[in-house]
């Protein structure tokens, strides 16, 4: 089992504090949610995370290694990283963009894995389109695809076949249908009882109630609470930090529904 | 390295490249046909090709080829096909860095040769390249309108300051600015075929190594750094290759637009962006088309000769727009 620790995290951009003492632990083999409002400091937080900004003050430990002393050739190996926004102008077909994936992993993909990633993310009979030509939704399983391309296992089918690989997405389900969310989502738990480690920036509350088994709250940039999802995803909490009122649901399907509290009401007239 | 069905483009280039080769020898006011290179060749033919056709046609093949690669590694900078020399001023700028040498070389140390020229354009290439980076992309997003516009801005002052230099120039500087200016390929040694074959290898070899991590970069800086490639080293390279490449065209035959983005575009729809397959079919195919090119301004108002600039950018123009068109369409 391996752990991402951060003590007193903090990050400030042009006088504006992000982030300030933020501390928290993710654990392998389990799914992370960070949740917060607009603003709040969520893709700051997987931004420091995953290195790709530097945090001004605090420490990260990946794996049992700090995180400044590790370089990104490293760190590709062990984690990938699906950013909010994709940023490509050239016609790639959708294989040979879930190529680029496998590409980062030093070694050639067979055709069994490559099929496996494709199936995963629903894009099996797209692999021929470029990707510049597919709805938003289609692109954003096809960019999934490559970011899961580059940690995917040699044989996905063992147990442990994900030990030691993390996942970070930054809000991995909009602009998917609710198939796509439910495949994807289902796969995510799966592969995190393979030893994956999943963490998600969300704004779907009820997504992370019924995937997340930890959730770390933030709000306005410091950390409001973390903890498992049952315990921390309470009204009271959920009130406190999306300043809106909000009722959790308790009911017979399986998992808390989540819902802001009269909806006209906690609505101004302007 | 270069993926399976890139065998068949880099056989037909390589092989249309020969032809037009052949075929570019045999045209000039003295007449040498091909089969008069087996019967043996008059002192006179021999000297028109070893010192005239041969020269200048094998320049034009490594210039192609360098300003089509040198259009591949621009669009990759700036994650973006519309991206090249001329059009975003890097072309001008190393223009202007020439005749800069020129005219104060003229004035300051006698005799100007051609590699004070080549290093002067290489400098301001370089600089226009990076200041262009700085413009166009922040937090490692590019935004291609302002590329554009900052090119279109780069073309104006370069453009005013080499007119400038010629205003103050005198007869002598004068007359050796405006025969270089012609962007022509009418007074070539081997000489300067060594220079620019030199830099263009050098620039391919120093390529070689960065295709792999260029095709991440076309994802964004975030997503090629997350996929373990070092980015600022990667970028710093490609700017200097391109100024490079940019440069040694530009000092020794003048501004020709248009060839890096017609090329890579074509080498795209056939094979995709992978820049295994994309960078050496894009040199085969850029020193394709300007010895085609060239052929065609020597042969259109024959015995006069057009400028292979303004050819192509006769050419060049309209496939801007259409692939402007294009992208409008896309809504890119």
């Amino acid at each position: 089992m391996s752990r991402i620790r951060f003590n007193h995290l903090g990050f400030k951009i042009e006088q504006a504090c992000l982030l300030s003492d933020v501390s928290g632990e993710f654990i392998s083999g389990q799914i992370h949610a960070i949740v917060g409002q607009n603003g709040a400091g969520k893709s700051t937080l997987l931004r420091c995370l995953t290195k790709e900004w530097q945090a001004t003050s605090g420490q990260i430990e990946f794996a049992g290694k700090p995180l400044n002393q590790m370089n990104f050739a490293e760190l590709a190996l062990q984690r990938s990283v699906l950013s909010q926004h994709q940023e490509l102008a050239f016609s790639f077909t959708v294989k040979q963009l879930v190529r680029l994936g496998f590409e980062a992993q030093q070694t050639v993909c067979s055709e069994q894995q490559m099929l496996a990633v494709l199936e995963a993310t629903d894009i099996q009979h797209l692999k021929h389109r470029d990707v510049l030509t597919l709805s938003g939704g289609e692109q954003k399983r096809a960019h999934l695809a490559r970011v899961l391309a580059q940690i995917w296992p040699e044989n996905s089918q063992v147990s442990e076949a994900f030990n030691g690989k993390w996942l970070f997405l930054d809000e991995w389900s909009e602009a998917l249908d609710l198939k796509h969310q439910v495949q994807i989502g289902a796969l995510l738990k799966q592969w995190a009882k393979q030893g994956l480690g999943v963490v998600m920036v969300s704004h779907d509350l009820n997504h992370v109630m019924q995937l997340s088994d930890s959730c770390l709250l933030l709000k306005a940039g410091t950390l409001f609470t973390q903890g498992a999802t049952a315990e921390v995803m309470t009204s009271k909490n959920l009130s406190d930090v999306l300043d809106v009122p909000v009722v959790v649901l308790q009911n017979d399907v399986g998992y808390p529904i989540i819902m802001p509290k009269k909806f006209d009401d906690s609505l101004k007239v302007y | 390295m270069i993926p399976k069905k890139g065998t068949l483009p880099v056989l037909s280039l390589v092989f249309g490249l020969l032809f037009a080769i052949g075929f570019s020898v045999q045209f000039g006011s003295v007449e040498i046909q091909l089969k008069d290179l087996l019967t043996g060749l008059s002192d006179q033919q021999s000297l028109v090709i070893w010192e005239l056709r041969l020269p200048r046609i094998i320049m034009t093949a490594l210039v192609g080829a360098g300003l089509a690669v040198a259009g591949v590694t621009l669009q990759a900078l700036f994650r973006n096909p519309l991206a090249e020399p001329g059009l975003i001023g890097v072309s001008s700028s190393a223009a202007l860095g020439a005749v800069l040498v020129i005219v104060l070389g003229g004035a300051w140390w006698g005799g100007v040769s051609s590699w004070q020229m080549s290093v002067a354009a290489f400098v301001f290439a370089m600089f226009t390249t990076v200041l262009l980076y700085l413009i166009a992309t922040r937090r490692g997003q590019t935004d291609v309108a302002m590329m554009l516009l900052a090119g279109v801005a780069i073309n104006a002052i370069a453009g005013a300051l080499t007119g400038l230099l010629i205003t103050v120039s005198s007869d002598i500087q004068l007359r050796s600015v405006i025969f270089w200016m012609m962007g022509s390929f009418a007074n070539v040694d081997w000489q300067d075929v060594a220079i620019v074959a030199t830099v263009v290898l050098i620039s391919l070899m120093g390529l070689w190594r960065l295709m792999k991590p260029l095709n991440a970069f076309l994802l964004g800086e975030q997503a090629c750094l997350h996929m373990g490639y070092a980015v600022q080293p990667l970028k710093w390279w490609v700017m200097g290759l391109s100024a490079l490449l940019v440069a040694a065209a530009v000092s020794l035959v003048g501004v020709i637009g248009f060839v890096g983005l017609v090329v890579p575009h074509m080498i795209r729809l056939w094979v995709g962006p992978d820049h295994r397959a994309l960078i050496p079919l894009s040199a085969l195919g850029g020193a394709l088309l300007l010895v085609l090119a060239d052929l065609l301004a020597r042969s259109l108002l024959h015995p006069a000769e057009l400028p292979i600039g303004l050819l192509m950018a006769l050419l060049g123009g309209p496939f801007f727009l259409m692939m402007l068109l294009k992208r409008r369409d896309l809504k890119l």
